[in-house]
């Protein structure tokens, strides 16, 4: 997405209200992009800060060609700063130094553009010493925020900006671009509801900790429907030893995640909408033999849960082996 | 781009430049040095986008060749390797080559390195100055300037523009001041007939005591010129560029009382030495305070008072006092630092009663003007 006329295909409302207040040189002085990934916050982002910088701009499109567009797409623009989460979340040390680069003018022009990257993990002091910032800008100043998760934004924050919901991108379509660009059917249809990201579809596709991760879960449900006395054991035998990362821990529960769910509509014969399983598996009947469809509806309560916990720092092999054990229940 | 340069000249700009960029900067083109190659010269750039130093090497100076070979062109080369690689090459002279794929080869002796170079149209682009709306002034004259002034500015950041020292030319004077509320440091200098005026201007502190870092003691002349964004100081070979405080600087030239009821005149260094040791029972808590009484016409006493720690008393002969009695209380810090920027040996202390703001000034009417806000005490 790199041109108004590529958002619209994806956003057509969102990208038509930008445009629409770039036309009337109306731009507000900050903006909060909601939406999930892949829904193309950051290239929104790009394009209204190119658009104000670009030198040659053709109607609303920016030119993509000189020194200016060419800057901020490689993150080199002396007047476009990027706040990005400092590990887990925003310091206010960050927006202490952002406050302190706005009382200085510009180093190439007058105008001067913030970008904040996972808004919702601004820390609550980093989120209060930004409001006023946001409220009174100094002349020419715009703030773009980016979130997935737009309920963590405060609403004194929420308040102060013009606020542009993105819609989620509709996974019939993004399946049909996986199969179009030569994935496999099936691996399209999981990627589909794990990814937006076309590119990161691809990458997680051939990587190989993703295909261990997977066959994992296969495992897992086939322990916990033969031998349900062993699962302990196999979640510290194979399980922990694999997902070290947070970020593999969430991919690893969403992979179960799906798998609890495809046997619960195997069970209400909704066989469609699976995404884990082959409708014709063979585990997914002996799975569904030993799971009833109230215990699943638990399973899935209890996945959750467990990656809210993740997020809350708890520790990764006391999250799994609670979740197993409420699984057995 | 190619050329062949004198190695000490190179390390001589080199570590000039350095002084501005820092490792911690979020733009990541700055860690980068620029090197832009004319066949008039070299010129190195580094920045860490609040100041910019550019150093010059011309390719001949005087008859002596600097640079030689010069084809042209500019590179980026990443500043955390390049200076240490230049100190510490072989020969006299360092060759450096840039490829198409931004390769940088540096040979000097036998010894080469290839180093990746970054392009230096990412680079920011520093803002020509315009030359005919700038003035002149030696600068070991801005150095004091910026010595008298700068200590004065605000270190909090919650009035920013006080973290700066306001410029303002004006009827052919060139005035200075820095406050941080509790005081006020100012100097005029007279500017020579003819030079235009100067829109009113506040550079960051910080980058002005960058500056007086790096300019040398000399009386060769600095040139200053300003634009909406950026001041520049452009010495022979050298361009110091800063960029400017935003906002409005509060009026201050109503602060500064215009009758006194007490004067006092007195050597600067008695009343220096006599404050700092005062000062040294009123370190903790209470702000460093001390208090001026005044008894009779040819003595004050100086005397601070903590109660866990001791009480201590001195009388400094004065060469006059006019006017009122007068007992006062403030911060020795304050004092000293004012006493310090004044390079004269007798000031004059001029009072407005214990609640008001004081002024200490050379006893011969130079324009320095140090102004203080009494403490309350009871």
């Amino acid at each position: 997405m790199k041109t108004w006329s590529e958002v619209a295909e994806v956003q057509p409302l969102a990208s038509k209200i930008i445009t629409n207040s770039i036309k009337k040189d109306r731009i507000s002085h900050a903006y909060l992009l909601q939406g999930e990934r892949g829904t193309g916050k950051e290239a929104i982002a790009l394009l209204i800060t190119k658009g104000l910088f670009c030198e040659h701009k053709q109607g609303i499109e920016p030119c993509q060609e000189c020194n200016a567009c060419k800057r901020i797409a490689s993150g080199n623009h002396p007047d476009v700063h990027w706040i990005i989460p400092d590990g887990q979340s925003i310091k206010i040390e960050q927006i202490r130094n952002l406050q302190r680069e706005f009382t200085y003018s510009g180093l190439e022009s007058n105008k001067k553009v913030y970008i904040i990257k996972g808004a919702d993990t601004l820390t609550l002091n980093a989120a209060n010493r930004i409001l006023k910032f946001l409220e009174e800008p100094s002349k020419q100043t715009i703030a773009i925020m980016l979130t997935e998760n737009s309920q963590s934004i405060i609403p004194t924050i929420r308040s102060r900006c013009q606020v542009i919901d993105l819609q989620p991108l509709n996974p019939v379509l993004f399946e049909q671009q996986l199969t179009e660009q030569g994935m496999g059917g099936k691996d399209a249809i999981l990627m589909g509801a794990l990814t937006n990201n076309l590119d990161e579809a691809f990458l997680l596709n051939q990587d190989t900790r993703f295909a261990t991760a997977r066959s994992l879960v296969v495992q897992l449900i086939e322990t916990f429907s033969d031998h349900p006395e062993d699962v302990f054991l196999f979640i510290h035998s194979r399980w922990v030893p694999h997902f070290k990362e947070r970020n593999e821990q969430e991919q690893g529960l969403d992979l179960l995640l799906l798998a609890c769910k495809d046997i619960l509509y195997f069970h209400i014969g909704n066989e469609e909408a699976m995404v884990f399983f082959a409708s014709d598996d063979t585990l997914l009947e002996k799975a569904a033999m030993s799971f009833s469809q109230e215990k699943l509806v638990d399973a899935l309560n209890a996945i959750l849960q467990a990656k809210r916990n993740l997020k809350q720092n708890v520790n990764p092999t006391l999250v799994i082996e609670q979740l197993t054990l409420q699984i057995q229940g | 781009m190619k050329f062949i340069i004198q190695r000490d000249q190179l390390i001589e700009s080199v570590q000039d430049v350095m002084k501005a960029i820092s490792s911690r900067t979020v733009i990541p083109i700055l860690t980068g040095m620029k090197i832009e190659a004319r066949q008039h010269g070299i010129t190195l750039t580094g920045s860490d986008s609040d100041i910019s130093i550019e150093s010059y090497i011309p390719a001949e100076d005087n008859g002596i060749v600097n640079v030689e070979q010069i084809e042209e062109g500019n590179v980026v080369l990443h500043a955390k390797y390049f200076p240490d690689i230049v100190r510490k090459l072989p020969e006299k002279t360092v060759e450096l080559e840039v490829d198409e794929s931004l390769k940088v080869t540096i040979r000097s002796g036998k010894a080469e390195f290839n180093l990746n170079g970054q392009d230096a149209e990412e680079y920011p682009h520093l803002p020509k100055l315009q030359t005919d709306d700038s003035f002149e002034m030696p600068t070991d004259l801005l150095k004091s300037l910026i010595k008298q002034t700068v200590f004065a500015v605000s270190t909090m950041e919650t009035r920013p523009i006080l973290t700066g020292v306001h410029f303002k030319l004006e009827n052919n004077t060139l005035n200075f001041t820095a406050t941080d509320s509790h005081r006020l440091a100012s100097r005029e200098i007279p500017i020579k007939e003819g030079q235009s005026e100067l829109p009113s201007v506040v550079v960051p502190g910080k980058s002005l005591n960058e500056l007086n870092k790096i300019l040398d003691d000399t009386e060769e002349m600095v040139e200053i010129s300003v634009t909406n964004n950026q001041i520049l100081f452009r010495t022979k070979h050298l361009n110091f560029l800063s960029r400017l405080l935003d906002g409005n600087y509060p009026e201050t030239s109503r602060l500064i009382p215009d009758h006194s009821k007490t004067v006092i005149h007195v050597k600067t260094k008695e009343l220096l030495s006599t404050i700092d040791r005062a000062s040294l029972l009123a370190k903790e808590e209470r702000n460093n305070v001390v208090r001026l009484t005044t008894k009779g016409d040819q003595l004050v006493e100086i005397t601070s008072n903590s109660p866990e720690v001791g009480t201590v008393a001195e009388e400094v002969n004065v060469q006059s006092i006019e006017g009122e009695e007068l007992k006062i209380s403030f911060s020795s810090k304050y004092m000293i630092d004012a006493l310090k920027a004044i390079e004269y040996e007798e000031v004059k202390i001029e009072f407005t009663g214990a609640m008001r703001p004081f002024i200490i000034r050379p006893a011969n009417d130079d324009p320095i003007t140090q102004l203080i806000l009494p403490v309350r005490t009871y």
